[in-house]
């Protein structure tokens, strides 16, 4: 399939597909938001990822930041649907940039499952593999089905990005408003920070 | 008010601004740099500032990333910050009412340093920026007041010693802090 459309295959449960880039990332930052933050710091609660909740969209553009920093780690950024829309424009700035250290995936539902599950425009319609690929992304694919997912990811981990892969993911069993709670983002800012930054000893 | 500020001594002041920061960064931290570039910026254009723009184009010891939206700046910059790199943004008023929710979360909540230079396009010579008849102008200054913003005016040469000064300031308060470019650069 080379567009990024809605299929009848069932979706992926995103606390599944959370769990096969926890067992691959390896040193890699990640930067969740949204519906994927709550899941993801029970599976990798660890000090290389930053949460990005409270500006809703910036999430790439954070990872871009740390990707340019960090031209020696993986950078993977776990964006949403609903949030990508509120800064469309961070795919071409991510492309512009062309980190080779830059993972973008996308968890597509279709919804704003944190503020109750109303429709994204457009829905499951809307091709954010075109969009992706039309801004200029080194690699763009779509994957629908988990094994593939597990199969793939590796190759995907090590390809020279800016790397786009749509995911077709159902909802998330918790989102921020239901799991409130974890680490303060100042908090999450600091901890990364110093787990790259190694201080001095004195 | 002079006619203009000339865009080599921005550059210069940035510069050096970044030469400080590296230096505070070395000594901080142990392991060596991975950049040999002195620092970023982080532009949304500015029709004030262009002139600075068009010749860091050239400059090679400064990075510059022009970005579609000051949102993005914005988190790009606090992706730069938790990795270790000076970086600068450089807007406009009309990008600073835009992306005000991203610099309250990120910025402000986040406690992330952000240093902002911008233009103010449309500021009359003749008036107080705040008496402005331009809306766009007048209300940069209360809105920075109102999210507590500390911001200077670079209305001239003597005034780019502002710029390092409040680029430190971000840094010690760990949070935002601007400079308001009030005529164009040459």
């Amino acid at each position: 399939m080379a567009s990024g459309t809605a299929t009848d295959t069932k979706p992926m449960k995103p606390e599944d597909v959370l769990r096969v880039i926890a067992a691959v990332r390896g040193r890699a930052i990640c930067v969740p938001t949204m519906t994927t933050a709550p899941a993801w710091r029970s599976i990798a609660p660890d000090d290389l990822s930053v949460g990005c909740v409270g500006f809703m969209g910036g999430a790439s553009s954070m990872g871009l930041g740390l990707a340019l920093a960090r031209p020696d780690r993986r950078v993977i950024v776990l964006d949403g649907d609903g949030s990508l829309l509120m800064q469309l424009g961070s795919l071409a700035t991510n492309a512009g940039a062309a980190p080779r250290n830059f993972m973008h995936l996308l968890f597509k539902n279709g919804v704003y499952h944190t503020s109750g599950a109303q429709g994204i425009p457009g829905g499951l319609d809307v091709d954010f593999v075109m969009m992706a690929k039309g801004a200029g992304y080194r690699v763009v694919t779509m994957i629908d089905d988990l094994e593939d997912f597990k199969r793939r990811l590796p190759e995907l981990l090590t390809a020279d990005g800016p790397v786009f892969v749509e995911l077709h993911t159902g909802l998330a069993e918790q989102t921020p408003m239901t799991a409130r709670g974890g680490v303060a983002f100042p908090q999450q800012v600091e901890n990364l920070r110093n787990a790259l930054l190694k201080p001095r000893a004195r | 008010m002079p006619e203009s500020i000339p865009a080599t001594l921005v550059i210069d002041t940035l510069k050096d601004l970044f030469r400080e920061a590296r230096a505070a960064h070395a000594k901080e931290v142990a392991e060596p740099p991975l950049h040999s570039h002195l620092g970023w910026i982080l532009s949304v254009p500015d029709t004030h500032q262009k002139t600075v723009l068009a010749a860091l184009d050239k400059e090679e010891s400064i990075r510059v990333v022009t970005c579609a939206t000051e949102d993005e700046a914005t988190a790009i910059g606090a992706g730069l910050y938790m990795g270790g790199e000076p970086v600068v943004l450089m807007i406009q008023h009309a990008g600073l009412y835009a992306s005000i929710n991203t610099l309250r979360g990120v910025a402000m909540d986040g406690r992330v340093p952000m240093f902002y230079m911008i233009g103010l396009l449309s500021r009359e010579k003749d008036k107080d920026p705040r008496e402005s008849r331009h809306s766009m102008v007048r209300y940069c200054e209360p809105l920075l007041d109102t999210f507590g913003v500390p911001h200077a005016r670079l209305e001239g040469p003597n005034d780019v010693h502002l710029i390092s000064e409040y680029y430190r300031l971000s840094r010690e308060r760990r949070g935002p802090a601007a400079v308001l470019v009030g005529l164009e650069t040459s």
